[in-house]
């Protein structure tokens, strides 16, 4: 009502002040990507003559030469085993360790549930976990290094917290009927939390693939190396070539963008599951 | 509750399926966690079958008292907090902020929103890459933005103390939309009647926020709080992508990386010293305790006086 009666030519000083802000830190988001592109279509004599000009060829070669030369492929392909396995069997295990807690069905389920929240406290387990890895001789070895990534306490929380939501009676109907425990959870129980699940497999995964930490302990042998440790390599290598390295850069960037705007939702319920709730 | 799915020995069942992940958890999660205590009285090596020996206090000791190393160490602990500082200070100041801004009914706020979460998904090696381009110090944006009022720098490769605030800023432009996001979901919980009856009563914008928004988002501030101060005090990664192992630059996280593993990424060398490091990150940890709790304490005596 107001701002219809004060007279439509009045100009709306919050609402120009607000764009003012969002379009500024905007430039700030949009800039170091815009630069990205821009380098990744140069030659390296303009990039050097003047970096920040616009280019004026559409010099696609940096991207063939950084898909062979920085190992894209093999290193892709670690980067989507290592995540595709480690998320499996964690979201596997996971389920079966949360539904039990959530119903109460097993002695001490409020102790257990605490169990893993403690781990959100404690110190790192880098040092030990280093041992552990090395003692068992899964030191540069694939296996060692999925292993690292089966676990997510925060994981559990959320799903515990969702089966909850799952109406009880369903369990004793489906008893009743003669349905056993693990089928009750594999094909009933499951599909019914689907979105909790996807919040914590889009969560753990994007960890996994963007881990740098982990592969550059424990993988030495080039073979093994995922796409941030191989990228990491490549600016060594090529670290003065920044129309190649920039075209290295997009060419994972842009399906990272792409997954982003597809799975956004899940990602930001993953963020803020519980934390409103304080 | 009662258990349906059948007596006697399949009772047992749940705890069965259950054993895998919780026995992964122990291994992996648990059991290392608090074995650093343990770990941080040896001198072990990173050297597979070297024999470890118990030496007590000597690793705290050395790290804290004990020559050139120790005034280095120092140096890295009050890096840490100044960083954490003056990350939690601006991303929380920032987030809450943007998320007052993109809450407001007009048009694109989807899309400004979408923009400043992005870095979060793209992880820290394209964050870092990204930004070493954008700071590229032969004419790069940065330089070119410098040299219009007649300066010039080398960013990332200069003064530690520049490079330092550089990747203070990134790490604020990086995570900034996590904030942000927690804070709109917040923002949501609060009634729109609360806004209206404000209105209704004559309150300007500041009194609205001062009186309705602020004390309403209690909950997501003392997340928003307690998170920024936790991940920056741990915070290191954008350090190894950006800087490297710098003097006047490290902080406590890189540090303990750097003695556990040597200091160059990648190249295995002989100075692993694993116990000296897990030493370090239970001093680490300790610091992140003490500050977590004494905030923790706070901003519970807060809300119990604000929402009662």
């Amino acid at each position: 009502m107001t701002s219809q009666t004060k007279g439509f030519r009045k100009i709306n000083w919050s609402k120009v002040g607000s764009y003012a802000i969002l379009i500024l830190l905007a430039v700030l988001y949009v800039g170091p990507l815009f630069m990205l592109v821009n380098t990744s279509l140069k030659t390296m004599p303009s990039f050097m003559k003047d970096a920040t000009s616009l280019t004026t060829s559409l010099n696609f070669e940096n991207f063939s030469e950084a898909w062979t030369k920085a190992n894209f492929p093999k290193y892709l392909l670690n980067s989507v085993l290592y995540t595709v396995a480690a998320t499996t069997i964690y979201i596997i295990t996971a389920v079966f360790v949360a539904f039990p807690i959530a119903r109460k069905y097993i002695k001490f389920s409020g102790a257990v549930l605490t169990l893993f929240v403690i781990a959100l406290f404690l110190p790192p387990a880098l040092i030990p976990q280093f041992q552990l890895i090395l003692n068992l001789g899964l030191y540069n070895n694939p296996i060692g290094y999925i292993m690292l990534f089966i676990v997510n306490p925060i994981g559990i929380v959320i799903l515990v917290n969702y089966i909850k939501t799952v109406p009880k009676e369903l369990d004793e109907a489906a008893a009743l009927d003669g349905c056993g425990y693990f089928r009750f959870v594999w094909s009933i129980v499951l599909p019914l939390i689907r979105p909790a699940i996807a919040t914590v497999v889009v969560m753990h995964s994007i960890g996994i693939w963007n881990e740098i930490i982990a592969p550059t302990i424990y993988l030495t042998n080039k073979d093994y190396y995922p796409i941030t440790r191989g990228l990491i390599v490549f600016q060594g290598v090529y670290g003065s070539n920044w129309p190649t390295l920039a075209a290295a850069v997009l060419l994972l960037t842009l399906p990272m963008l792409v997954l982003f705007l597809v799975l956004q939702r899940y990602i930001v319920s993953g963020l803020t599951a519980g934390a409103v709730k304080g | 509750m009662s258990y349906h799915f059948g007596r006697g020995k399949s009772k047992w069942i749940p705890y069965l399926m259950l054993l895998p992940g919780l026995l992964f958890y122990f291994l992996i999660a648990l059991g290392p966690s608090m074995a650093t205590a343990v770990y941080s009285f040896t001198d072990a090596t990173g050297i597979k079958g070297a024999p470890i020996r118990w030496i007590g206090l000597d690793n705290y000791r050395e790290f804290l008292f004990m020559g050139r190393a120790s005034v280095d160490n120092l140096a890295a602990l009050q890096r840490t907090l100044i960083f954490c500082a003056a990350v939690t200070l601006i991303q929380f100041t920032m987030g809450l902020i943007v998320a007052l801004l993109v809450n407001q009914k007009l048009r694109g706020t989807n899309i400004f929103r979408t923009l400043y979460f992005m870095p979060v998904i793209l992880g820290v090696v394209i964050q870092g890459l990204m930004w070493s381009l954008f700071l590229y110090p032969l004419g790069g944006p940065a330089a070119k933005l410098l040299s219009l009022l007649g300066m010039r720098s080398e960013f990332l490769g200069g003064q530690p103390a520049e490079a330092f605030a550089w990747v203070i800023f990134i790490q604020i432009w990086a995570n900034m939309g996590t904030t942000m996001m927690i804070f709109i979901a917040g923002l949501q919980t609060i009634p729109s009647e609360m806004y209206e009856a404000a209105r209704i009563d004559g309150a300007n914008s500041w009194q609205v926020f001062r009186n309705v928004t602020w004390p309403l988002l209690t909950p997501s501030v003392n997340t928003n709080l307690l998170l920024n101060i936790i991940g920056s005090l741990q915070a290191w990664q954008l350090f190894l992508v950006l800087v490297g192992y710098r003097n006047g630059t490290q902080v406590l996280g890189y540090l303990i990386y750097a003695t556990g593993f040597g200091q160059t990424s990648g190249s295995v060398s002989s100075s692993f010293r694993q116990g000296y490091a897990a030493a370090a990150s239970i001093i680490l940890f300790l610091l992140v305790l003490v500050i977590g709790m004494s905030v923790q304490y706070i901003l519970q005596r807060r809300e119990a006086r604000i929402l009662g």
